[in-house]
């Protein structure tokens, strides 16, 4: 952005300095023939005013005979102490004698500067009267040679300056215009994944006093996938988590297509066997998916605490620290014929279930080794029956994350947490 | 660390990955993968009897690589497996697709 700003001021720079020079350089023929003129012209000024009239107040007699000579001519009367008396002054500037240099030796002729112009400048004061005729010479450049050289060096440059950036502006700033688009568009779409997936899994859980429910994700910038939902329908509470087998933009649009899916299937009350072959014919009627998804959904009566649950592929819920009887089933999205099955338990006040994904159990230490199963179900044996499921979560985070020490995050993490109260 | 080992020998292609196939050493795996399962009609026989880990998007290069040989007239079978892996493969019920000897 700043790049494209200077680069946008060095080319106004450039263009002004480049008209500016042309009308220079177009003047230069000009006034070097003016030159000539003036020096003649100022030569039958002075000889005019010096040998004028005895009347000291003719001075416009003076001024006229100036301005039919040459219409560039104008003219300011003023006073000796500088106020102006007539500011007809062309250039709009009362002069001081400090200003003004004689000119070649020319009597009443003098070179001065206005507003950078080198300009001539004829003055007379008559001897009687407090009043100064100043003439001056304007409206064009006096170029000398020094001043043509210096604008030629600064045209020159404003030239290299204009071809260079030429070849910046048709080669460099595209090439640069691609890469930054590139690298943007990764970067925006990783962000729309992460946010999709942060968006798309439930946030406000069920309210009822028969039950607890909390669940978090700690999702990976480039991984994605890991997804929950969890919906109450009257009595019954319905709940999933699972995670989609691949990463970046593709499986996060997959994931919040399912939690859709999957939401609103519990809404309507669906059994868990419909929710599975929804699952499982949606990804497979999709060959361009090129991914599959391990999931565990379940629901739970409230009125007689009894869970029916299906396990496609995912990790192992654990039940009141140890594993829940999960017959293996098959990942959805792999064989649309495939036939899911329910298993059935019935659960007590006090039971919690804890449901999470493979970034738990496959967390590494510095030394490579896995959180593993036997160490999350040492943990979970180790909760106090009084600690809420939000508690739950956030020390289950806490704990991989001090197993993980130094090494980084290595996949997204989801757990559910859910208790019967 | 993934080390792939491919050995061809009377007209099959033997794949041998050697280590643990984690989410990180997937892509290039897969890549590495694409240039065999492009063939018409190849016979691979995928040994993981030397693969330790395999994580979840592991298993979806796997399945990737089997639809990719049997969309150009081929087959995968996987021949011996690690007891880790085949953890992982009862599952999530892909042992049975995977068709273990």
């Amino acid at each position: 952005m700043l790049f494209l700003l200077a680069f946008g001021l060095l080319i106004t720079a450039a263009t002004l300095a480049a008209v500016h020079l042309s009308r220079r350089v177009n003047m230069l023929e000009e006034t070097k023939s003016l030159k000539d003129d003036l020096r003649a012209i100022a030569e039958d000024i002075s000889r005019e005013l010096d040998t004028g009239e005895e009347d000291p107040y003719d001075f416009l007699e003076a001024v006229s005979l100036i301005q039919k000579q040459d219409e560039n001519f104008s003219y300011v009367l003023r006073d000796t102490s500088g106020v102006v008396i007539s500011p007809s002054f062309v250039a709009g500037k009362t002069l001081k004698m400090k200003d003004v240099h004689p000119y070649k030796g020319y009597d009443s002729v003098y070179s001065a500067n206005v507003w950078s112009h080198k300009c001539l400048v004829i003055i007379h004061t008559f001897p009687d009267r407090p009043l100064e005729l100043v003439g001056i010479y304007s409206d064009r450049y006096i170029f000398d040679d020094i001043q043509y050289t210096v604008h030629l060096f600064f045209f020159l440059v404003a030239l290299v300056l204009v071809v260079l950036l030429a070849v910046a502006w048709l080669w460099v700033i595209p090439a640069l215009e691609r890469m930054y688009a590139r690298r943007d568009r990764a970067e925006g779409e990783l962000r729309i994944a992460h946010d999709l997936q942060h968006k798309a899994v439930t946030r406000s859980f069920p309210k009822d006093p028969r039950c607890e429910v909390h669940a978090m994700l700690k999702a990976m910038k480039d991984v994605g996938g890991d997804y929950y939902t969890c919906v109450q329908s009257g009595d019954k509470l319905f709940f999933a988590l699972g995670d989609v087998s691949d990463k970046g933009t593709p499986a996060a649009f997959v994931m919040f297509l399912l939690c859709g899916v999957i939401n609103s299937l519990f809404k309507h009350d669906a059994p868990l066997l419909e929710v599975m072959d929804s699952v499982n014919k949606m990804i497979c009627d999709n060959p361009d998916y090129d991914m599959f998804t391990t999931l565990f959904v379940g629901d739970i009566d409230l009125s007689t605490s009894e869970m029916t649950y299906c396990n496609a592929g995912h990790t192992k819920t654990l039940l009141d620290g140890r594993f829940l009887d999960q017959d293996p089933q098959m990942i959805a999205g792999i064989n649309p014929d495939y036939e899911y099955h329910t298993q059935a338990f019935r659960l007590h006040r006090g039971s919690r279930l804890l449901l999470y994904t493979d970034g738990v159990t496959e967390a590494r230490n510095e030394n490579r080794e896995f959180f593993g199963e036997s160490r999350l179900v040492e943990w979970m044996q180790g909760r106090s029956d009084g600690e809420s499921c939000e508690e739950t979560c956030k020390a289950l985070f806490e704990e991989i994350s001090a197993f993980r020490g130094e090494a980084g995050q290595n996949d997204d993490i989801a757990i559910m947490c859910i208790k019967i109260c | 660390m993934l080390k792939t080992n491919i050995e061809e020998k009377d007209g099959r292609v033997v794949v041998t990955p050697v280590g643990e196939l984690e989410t990180s050493v997937c892509d290039s795996f897969q890549e590495e993968m694409a240039q065999l399962t492009r063939r018409e009609g190849l016979n691979m026989e995928l040994d993981l009897g030397s693969l330790e880990y395999i994580s979840s998007k592991g298993l979806r290069v796997l399945i990737s690589m089997q639809k990719a040989i049997s969309d150009n007239g081929g087959r995968m079978v996987v021949t011996e497996v690690t007891e880790a892996v085949r953890e992982v493969f009862d599952m999530t019920g892909l042992t049975r697709s995977f068709l273990v000897e």
